[in-house]
């Protein structure tokens, strides 16, 4: 609107000499990207060796690496894990917070616990992991829980804690029960602090993927990017890393669609993009 | 101290709330730890009556309706609700509240659904009453409105559909329209009243509106001191249906000074009390 505005007030003349000399915000980021890039592949040929990634070189990798029945089973299993993780993460975290936001007693018992948990790297359970699960499929699930959980309840928790009174007064005075009252009014309230935590979530939830991945040597993106890395395949791992980029940035815009699909209600003075 | 009672003095042309009391508050106290709000308020409402109780802000009119309501517990006394004694939320018995209280993740259609649904009504008689109470409230096209898209008028049209929906006994108004407008205030009062006179309730009627409460009331309650209690009863003897004529007739005008003047007693010794 103010944009608007402004052009009303400057003259057609003024107006193109301003947008010159102040390009768009995608221009912006464009030029960055592309100014990092070069600088990455000047660098990379001029001293390093022959095998070290550079853009050009991962460019041309990238359509051989994604048809690749190695790369694609990888990323398979690899993002499958998360999503699983993810939803037990989701479930277990959302109960364990709403409890957590909304007794006191819960709060008291757990508290302390649930913020020891979520400040643990998660890369120091890694060996007790495995002792307990073997170098197998479930010592990654666990990991990935480990790593998502407890952002979910102490968001969740936060959110149940700040319920606006009012709402349950409502729901107090329409005779709610207890449990009706928290699925119907203090998780919907909490939706917002849910998502914020969600988001962290979905970040360490990769991270701990990959993680368990090198570290428990089991099958998956994380592990496709060292084996490549090892074998001076860095190119080829580069396309692993971008892929693990672009999931970041794709949960991302997921969640902010999802948002302004299923609740409508919140964050509406943001313009859809 | 002395609540005086003027019920026998109505007129009987006026609503007298002849039938069984609805609503008896007896010896009713609340204290906030050290503070006292307010202390051996007795109170009674007919069927189909409008109590308005007015008081100087701070003075525990809000408090009180929370406590007939049973959302707040009280130290002394009790509220009865035909014959029920209130120590939580009853059914029957449905508040209005200033904040209007809307859940903003619901459609107003959902928001007047809840009541109904928290009162376990069938799903069929749901979709029967939902739409029926929106158009009473004049909200008809709006049912899958959210509360951020509608005036703080149209939200407490909402809110009151929700309280209406149950089809409560007992209508507790907390400051109802204190939040809106000026203008929007004095429609939504005459659409109050027309929409009692379709299906009239007990209601009781907390505002800080002098004027609010001799176009409402049957009788206007003055709350008064620290801790408070009930100062006067004033009978309102207006003839319904009450609408934007009443406003002008001179016998509204005589009970707004007389409500007035008690009113300012009271200001004029609280502020004695704070000199002092």
């Amino acid at each position: 609107m103010s944009e608007h505005a402004d052009r009303l007030l400057t003259l057609p003349a003024a107006a193109a000499s301003a947008s010159r000399s102040r390009p768009t915000p995608a221009t912006l980021r464009l030029t960055a990207g592309l100014a990092i890039l070069l600088l990455w592949e000047i660098v990379v040929r001029a001293l390093a060796p022959a095998y070290v990634a550079k853009p050009s070189g991962v460019v041309m990798a990238i359509p051989h690496v994604i048809v690749d029945p190695v790369f694609l089973n990888a990323t398979r299993i690899t993002l499958g894990a998360v999503a699983q993780g993810l939803a037990i993460a989701i479930v277990a975290g959302t109960a364990i917070g709403l409890l957590i936001g909304r007794s006191v007693v819960a709060d008291r018992m757990l508290r302390h616990y649930v913020n020891g948990f979520y400040a643990v790297p998660m890369i120091v359970i890694l060996p007790l992991v495995t002792l307990w699960f073997g170098y197998s499929d479930a010592a990654r699930l666990a990991t990935i829980v480990f790593a998502a959980l407890f952002s979910i309840i102490i968001n969740v928790a936060d959110g149940a804690r700040s319920v606006p009174r009012e709402y349950l007064e409502v729901a107090n005075s329409f005779r709610s029960h207890r449990l009706r009252m928290m699925i119907e009014i203090v998780l919907p309230s909490s939706m917002p602090y849910f998502l914020a935590g969600l988001r962290l979530a979905s970040g360490r939830a990769l991270i701990g993927a990959v993680v368990a991945e090198f570290f428990a040597a089991i099958g998956g993106l994380g592990y496709f990017i060292l084996y490549n890395s090892r074998t001076y395949h860095h190119n080829e791992a580069f396309v692993g890393v971008l892929l693990l980029a672009a999931f970041g940035v794709g949960f991302e815009i997921a969640v902010n669609v999802a948002t302004r699909y299923f609740l409508p209600w919140y964050r509406r003075d943001e313009p859809a993009k | 101290m002395v609540a005086v009672s003027t019920r026998e003095k109505l007129k009987p042309m006026v609503n007298s709330g002849n039938n069984a009391i609805r609503i008896r508050v007896r010896g009713l106290g609340k204290r906030y730890g050290a503070l006292e709000v307010f202390r051996g308020i007795d109170l009674e409402a007919g069927d189909h009556e409008i109590v308005a109780i007015v008081g100087p802000s701070g003075c525990g009119k809000t408090t009180l309706l929370r406590c007939i309501d049973g959302l707040l517990a009280v130290d002394s006394g009790e509220v009865v609700v035909d014959s029920e004694r209130v120590t939580s939320p009853i059914a029957g018995v449905a508040m209005v509240f200033q904040h209007f209280g809307l859940f903003p993740w619901k459609t107003v259609y959902d928001n007047v659904a809840y009541g109904l649904r928290m009162a376990g009504i069938s799903r069929a008689e749901i979709t029967r009453r939902v739409p029926h109470f929106i158009n009473l409230v004049g909200l008809k096209g709006f049912e899958k409105a959210f509360p951020y898209q509608m005036s703080g008028g149209m939200q407490q049209r909402c809110g009151l559909a929700r309280a209406l929906a149950i089809e409560p006994r007992v209508l507790l108004m907390d400051e109802p329209f204190a939040a809106v407008d000026a203008q929007t205030r004095e429609i939504l009062q005459f659409e109050l009243l027309r929409i009692w006179e379709q299906r009239p309730t007990t209601m009781l009627f907390v505002t800080h509106s002098i004027e609010e409460a001799v176009l409402m009331g049957d009788r206007v309650v003055v709350l008064k001191g620290r801790p408070s209690n009930i100062h006067e009863t004033i009978a309102i003897d207006l003839p319904r249906p009450r609408t934007r004529d009443t406003l002008r007739e001179p016998r509204f005008g005589e009970l707004r000074e007389r409500v007035w003047g008690t009113l300012m007693s009271e200001a004029r010794q609280a502020e004695f009390q704070l000199g002092a």
